[in-house]
């Protein structure tokens, strides 16, 4: 790849803000565009018996819509975002304690995932609890004409052959989350993978 | 982010990141100031790897966000000293030392629960006070504040504290007044005020003399007699609470909540 | 001897198998277990499979049912999978509410059926606008011994393979549907997925078909479904341990060679 960016692989304009929130321990907001989440957390602090661990934080995330109740989606999103998490979290120092991420959606113009899991590596830091490394996502989507977006709103998602949603760790760049929808073949996956980890 | 094979420089005083790995210097005299990120040999000296910072196999992995800092050895030791991460939060996680306030939750036989803001209640046990004996047994309630320091805290342990010193006196410690108020803070803000010389609190003192008891959870238990009337109470409260507010910009880097 | 230390130490005890390559059932690090498909064995449903993939079970029945077109769409049908891990299969889950994981492995099956169009929803509509099937694909699992994300799959497919649906007549005077039983025909697969999993132990060692306790003792999963073009219809890793590129592709690899063993045993039935 040439060192200039090409055209569809920029990125939106973003935003970030810590510690909005005055009640959680730590709070983050991100904001892709038009897409925004807001994050609290919540720990170390006190946990169920039944989710009690010897070695390591119970980590919970709760995935709030913007309308609506939290449905399979949610629940199916939430368990990526915990596994995220959970890897990049020193859960080892804080055992027998819970650690609670609650993300609310505040708009969705695409890009949704990416942007709540930048808003809990944020509001992790924001809480000072223990990390690895960082991580962030992103999206990109696959025009049916094979052009690469990066970022992409929410017509782009739609009209998309593929839409794939990585996340990337700080340290030596490695795929840390992968989630994907359509179909696309395995260069295009290897080749947007290359494309993100150099915009991350 | 810098990968491996960089050599940065990172000057004490500076933000680090989780997962940024600092390397110790190779001369341990010459340069006690900075690290390197990047590859070099192992560390020479003492060295103490404070809060924020763990041992990894190519040196020091940061695992918070925040400043760094560096305290020279205290001898003229070859080298060492202390690194560690200047953060900001407001969740408390016991440490052993540490004196802090705590609310008394529950009394279970011998020994009292009390809540001090951590993930866990600390144990006190009831002899743990100067002068108590098994016949003669502390006045504690539930409800009550009680400032004390933690004698066992880890991650492993329920936490437990005491309100006695190592020679058995009280020093200062115990059950701290029955009225008055409690103020939570961060404990960045806990750790400035109990900096020496302090500037808050010595312009504080010049302004009306005044006595409070700092917890380093992040709890300040500010003794107030009681007033007689509520406009009286308001305007003594909001008066100390206005002052950690307008003297917070002299605060610097650490921020006020 | 062996037992007490597992017990005690299963990492430690699974590190040892590692070293030399192989696991503690005697299998090699890329090898699946023993897999078996039965089809056809629920005579109530339209379509059924039971497969097995050494001791996981899981038994996918079909129904079809009549329905009006969606507003938006109204040449296409309906296809509602649903996942059920029941306290049968295994003692990490409770009566009640369908859990975290039923959640997330029915999401992951209706994202495998949109992505890949293993059946196109147009096929699905009798009269346009007025009536077309809905397929309600119920996946239940007897037994859990890890790798249910493969077996799903997998039992879907069979099971779809396996539908017979029988021809629709709309009567003109009175407008109701008439089901003639006795013609049936079958659906039209267009794609064939198959769903790889992998477990990645100690940040580097990646295994394939992961036992439930190979799956606890893991530090992530990596799920890839391709398709019999060698497309990908699903890279699938929800967190846990990060993966170079390299690895990836070694994943991607041996997720077609795997496809293709599932082909061979697809057209035996």
């Amino acid at each position: 790849m040439g060192s200039e960016p090409e055209p569809g692989c920029a990125l939106r304009p973003f935003a970030v803000e810590q510690g909005l929130l005055s009640r959680p321990d730590g709070s983050a907001a991100f904001v892709q565009g038009d897409t925004s989440v807001l994050a609290g957390v919540y720990g170390p602090a006190e946990v169920r018996s039944s989710r009690e661990s010897p070695e390591r934080a119970a980590l919970d995330v709760l995935l709030r819509p913007k309308v609506g109740l939290p449905g399979v989606l949610e629940r199916s999103r939430e368990q990526m975002v915990r596994r995220a998490c959970e890897a990049a979290l020193l859960g080892e120092l804080h055992p027998r304690s819970s650690v609670t991420l609650v993300l609310q959606v505040v708009s969705d113009a695409g890009s949704l995932l990416s942007c709540c899991l930048n808003a809990a590596c944020l509001a992790l830091l924001d809480a000072g609890l223990p990390l690895r490394s960082l991580f962030c996502g992103v999206t990109c989507a696959l025009a049916p004409d094979g052009a690469v977006a990066l970022d992409p709103s929410a017509r782009q998602e739609k009209e998309a052959r593929a839409v794939l949603t990585f996340a990337f760790e700080s340290t030596e760049k490695r795929l840390l989350l992968s989630t994907t929808r359509g179909a696309c073949s395995a260069k295009e996956v290897e080749y947007v993978r290359d494309v993100h980890g150099t915009s991350v | 982010m810098a990968a491996s094979g960089l050599s940065a420089e990172v000057d004490v005083g500076q933000v680090v990141l989780p997962g940024d790995v600092l390397l110790l210097p190779a001369a341990p005299n010459a340069d006690g100031e900075r690290l390197r990120l990047g590859p070099s040999s192992a560390p020479r000296g003492r060295l103490l790897c404070g809060p924020g910072l763990r041992r990894c196999a190519a040196g020091l992995l940061v695992t918070k966000c925040g400043l760094l800092r560096h305290r020279p050895p205290a001898g003229a030791g070859t080298g060492g000293g202390a690194y560690w991460v200047d953060s900001q939060q407001k969740r408390y996680v016991p440490v052993k030392g540490d004196p802090i306030i705590g609310i008394v939750t529950a009394k279970a036989g011998d020994i009292f629960k009390v809540d001090v803001g951590g993930s866990e209640q600390a144990s006190l046990s009831y002899l743990a006070f100067e002068g108590a004996t098994k016949r003669n047994r502390p006045n504690v309630q539930v409800g009550d504040l009680v400032y004390g320091q933690f004698i066992v805290a880890n991650k492993d342990m329920e936490p437990e504290m005491v309100c006695i010193d190592s020679s058995g006196r009280a020093n200062g410690m115990g059950i701290i007044g029955h009225e008055g108020l409690l103020f939570k803070v961060s404990l960045g803000l806990i750790r400035k005020l109990l900096a020496p010389n302090c500037e808050i609190i010595q312009e504080l003192g010049q302004l009306y003399p005044f006595e409070i008891v700092l917890g380093m959870n992040g709890r300040i238990w500010d003794p107030r007699e009681v007033i007689s009337t509520p406009q009286d109470w308001i305007h003594q409260q909001s008066g100390l609470l206005h002052l950690f507010v307008a003297l917070s910009p002299n605060l610097g880097t650490g921020a006020f909540l | 001897m062996a037992a007490g230390f597992k017990t005690v130490e299963p990492l430690e005890y699974y590190r040892r198998f590692l070293k030399e390559n192989c696991r503690p059932d005697g299998r090699e690090l890329g090898e699946f277990r023993a897999t078996t498909v039965n089809i056809g064995s629920i005579t109530t449903a339209d379509g059924s499979a039971l497969v097995k993939l050494g001791n996981t079970t899981v038994i996918c029945g079909i129904k079809a049912e009549f329905a009006a077109p969606p507003v938006d769409a109204t040449n296409k049908g309906y296809i509602v999978p649903d996942v059920d891990l029941p306290p049968l299969c295994s003692a990490r889950f409770r009566p009640g509410p369908p859990g975290e994981e039923a959640q997330a492995v029915s999401q992951f099956i209706a994202d495998v059926i949109e992505n890949s169009q293993i059946i196109m929803k147009e096929d699905l509509c009798i009269v346009n606008g007025k009536l077309a099937w809905v397929l309600y694909c119920d996946i239940i699992c007897l037994d859990y011994d890890g790798n249910i994300l493969d077996a799903c799959t997998f039992a879907l497919l069979a099971a779809l393979n396996n539908v017979q649906l029988p021809a629709v007549a709309i009567n003109e005077e009175t407008g109701l549907a008439e089901v003639n039983l006795k013609q049936k025909t079958p659906l039209n697969i267009r794609k064939y997925p198959v769903a790889t999993s992998f477990a990645i132990f100690d940040d580097t060692l990646l295994i394939v078909d992961p036992t439930a306790e190979e799956e606890d003792l893991a530090t992530g999963t990596v799920t890839i479904v391709t398709d019999e073009e060698g497309r990908l219809c699903s890279v699938h890793k929800p967190g846990g341990s990060p993966l170079t590129g390299a690895k990836l592709q070694d994943c991607i690899t041996r997720a077609i060679t795997r496809h293709k063993e599932v082909k061979q045993l697809m057209d035996k039935i």
